[in-house]
């Protein structure tokens, strides 16, 4: 949407430019750095209006909590299996190694989501209707049926990569 | 997979989605707590059914768009030196503002929906505040990234003729980069316009290499990384992996939405898996969020001489249940819809309350406090602009999916409008107030 803004005026603008980014650019980040800093106070003044200064260690203990989750333990492990499946797979054709890396983040990414939802369920919910599945088992079979999607799908792509394979020799 | 074109694009969908969530929100919050000058729409009757459930399945939809926005950008972390220009501080601080709040908002959003609650702050005034906050170093992410993000709109201006990325030239200096990145593309479409593209595609193909690597020990580390992945130098194989991490980043978003989502939209019911919420399941076959027993009601509400009183300035009046029942009771088909997402339709029946209002001669442009007979709680107390009590779909209802009320419902009779938050749809009901 701010494509045709933000991009300087390309055809007929001399050569030798003056060096600027171009205008709308410069003006676009001027709002956004305003808009956003603007938006950053209001969200601290909200807090500081509603949240007790007593909660304010806990919060702050979590914000950072979080960063550290991510950066320091899910993309290092994200990052570390991707290397391995990287240095591993170097004989196998990309394809494949990409439709398995597809059916693995799926997987991982639904069981990022229900875990906390089993864990939520285990500890007893406030009544019957909140949380009412077995998370566990259906989690089980999300599984189950994302390896065998993958698997057929390897299956599909290898024998339709050999059918090319065959009739470019032939 | 890890350039600037791959951040571009997943940047853009989870900004798009985080828009959504901010706007939904502040209408779900305002219905809330609506300033005193406030009206909000009664019709169509779904529409805060359908914002609330897009507000929750946007958040859930970001979960692997965030993920996979920071897997794409994760070396930059280790960028060495850390700061090298000083647009760059700004850069960097904004970017630590932005993942720890929008992690902590998407972690206990979800939870929330669970009902559960580890952490040691309150959950709404936290997540208003947040809101705020994440959207604010969005957009300064976005003000220093601008030059890239318009760099790498397109796919044609980011890969050359054999599929190969096209990193932005110039120095190792990102801000000086962000810079020429714009510079370069105002170049290629002026070589793009009046020539054919041989000459423009030539030119930064040149460029691929010459991408601003870290240094040091992390440096040594990344190239060794490099090197695991040299076959990806390869375009053909390139642009395989890249397949394969845009299909993985759509297919987990595809698979928690369609997975969950069937707690709020009819058409994915059948694939809710793992939704905290099943339509359906519940007294009156309708899901519940406060029990009775938790309200306290047990004994009030099943009071033989309980009485609904509704008063205008000095005349009041008591219905019975079994008044209320001979009255003219109306039909309507109007959705319960919680705002941790899920909703559900139901056919409710009971007096229409403009009916109610006309008998104690409210006139129409008066708010009403509606009072439960709950003892305490942070929805005791209810105030219904207008809009709705005049809306002749609101009804005082009796009865829920051809049934008396369950007392987990609201028996002996509980409010129901169009198009507000399910908190607001009063059980248990005791006093109703024109103020």
């Amino acid at each position: 949407m701010t494509r045709s803004s933000a991009v300087p005026a390309v055809p007929s603008s001399s050569a030798s430019g003056s060096g600027a980014t171009g205008r709308g650019v410069r003006v676009a980040r001027a709002v956004l750095v305003v808009v956003g800093i603007a938006l950053i106070g209001l969200g601290g003044w909200v807090l500081t209006e509603t949240v007790s200064p007593t909660r304010y260690g806990g919060l702050l203990v979590w914000l950072i909590g979080a960063v550290i989750a991510h950066d320091a333990i899910i993309a290092p492990v994200v990052a570390g299996i991707a290397l391995l499946v990287g240095r591993t797979g170097r004989r196998i054709s990309p394809a494949v190694l990409a439709i398995v890396q597809v059916g693995i983040v799926l997987g991982v990414v639904l069981t990022l989501v229900v875990v906390p939802e089993i864990i939520a369920k285990a500890r007893g919910p406030k009544n019957d209707t909140v949380l009412p599945f077995d998370y566990g088992v259906r989690l089980g079979v999300a599984w189950l049926v994302v390896v065998v999607l993958t698997a057929l799908a390897v299956v599909a792509w290898t024998v339709l990569a050999r059918r090319r394979e065959a009739r470019r020799a032939a | 997979m890890r350039n600037a074109r791959s951040a571009t694009v997943l940047g853009r969908l989870l900004a798009a989605a985080f828009l959504v969530c901010l706007l939904t929100g502040l209408y779900s919050h305002f219905l809330q707590e609506p300033a005193s000058w406030m009206r909000f729409p009664t019709s169509p009757v779904w529409l805060y059914q359908v914002t609330q459930g897009i507000h929750i399945t946007a958040g859930i939809a970001s979960i692997p768009l965030l993920l996979g926005k920071l897997h794409a950008v994760f070396p930059q972390l280790f960028q060495h030196p850390p700061v090298r220009h000083p647009v760059q501080v700004l850069e960097r601080a904004s970017i630590a503002l932005f993942i720890s709040t929008s992690v902590l908002q998407l972690v206990t959003g979800l939870l929330n929906t669970y009902q559960w609650y580890p952490w040691p702050f309150p959950f709404k005034q936290v997540h208003f505040a947040l809101s705020f906050v994440i959207i604010g170093s969005l957009a300064v992410h976005i003000a220093v990234k601008l030059p890239l993000i318009t760099r790498y709109w397109r796919a044609r201006d980011s890969y050359d003729a054999d599929g190969r990325f096209v990193e932005p030239s110039g120095e190792l200096d990102p801000a000086r980069a962000e810079h020429e990145a714009v510079r370069e593309l105002a170049r290629m479409r002026r070589d793009d316009a009046p020539t054919s593209t041989s000459t423009s595609t030539s030119q930064p193909a040149a460029a691929v290499h010459s991408a601003p690597q870290p240094r040091g020990l992390v440096g040594r580390v990344t190239r060794w990384i490099d090197d695991a992945r040299e076959p990806e130098r390869d375009p053909a194989r390139s642009r395989v992996s890249r397949r394969g991490f845009f299909g993985a980043v759509g297919a987990s978003t595809v698979g928690v939405v369609a997975l969950t989502a069937g707690q709020s939209f009819t058409p994915l019911e059948p694939l809710n898996a793992f939704g905290p919420r099943q339509r359906g399941i519940g007294p009156n076959d309708l899901p519940v969020n406060r029990t009775a027993s938790a309200a306290k009601v047990l004994e009030t509400a099943m009071d033989p001489d309980w009485t609904l009183t509704i008063a205008h300035g000095e005349r009041t009046m008591a219905f019975t249940a079994s008044d209320l029942e001979a009255m003219a009771q109306g039909d309507e088909h109007l959705p319960i819809s919680c705002v941790e997402g899920w909703s559900q339709t139901a056919r409710w029946r009971g007096p229409r309350l403009v009916e109610l209002m006309a008998l104690v001669g409210a006139p129409s442009d008066r708010s009403l406090r509606v009072t439960s007979l709950e003892e305490k709680g942070g929805y005791r107390v209810m105030l219904m602009g207008p809009e709705y009590a005049n809306d002749p779909t609101t009804l005082v209802a009796l009865e829920v999916n051809g049934g008396r009320l369950d007392i987990e419902h609201g028996y002996p009779a509980r409010m129901i409008a169009p198009g507000r938050p399910g908190v607001l749809q009063t059980k248990w009901l005791s006093l109703i107030e024109v103020i």
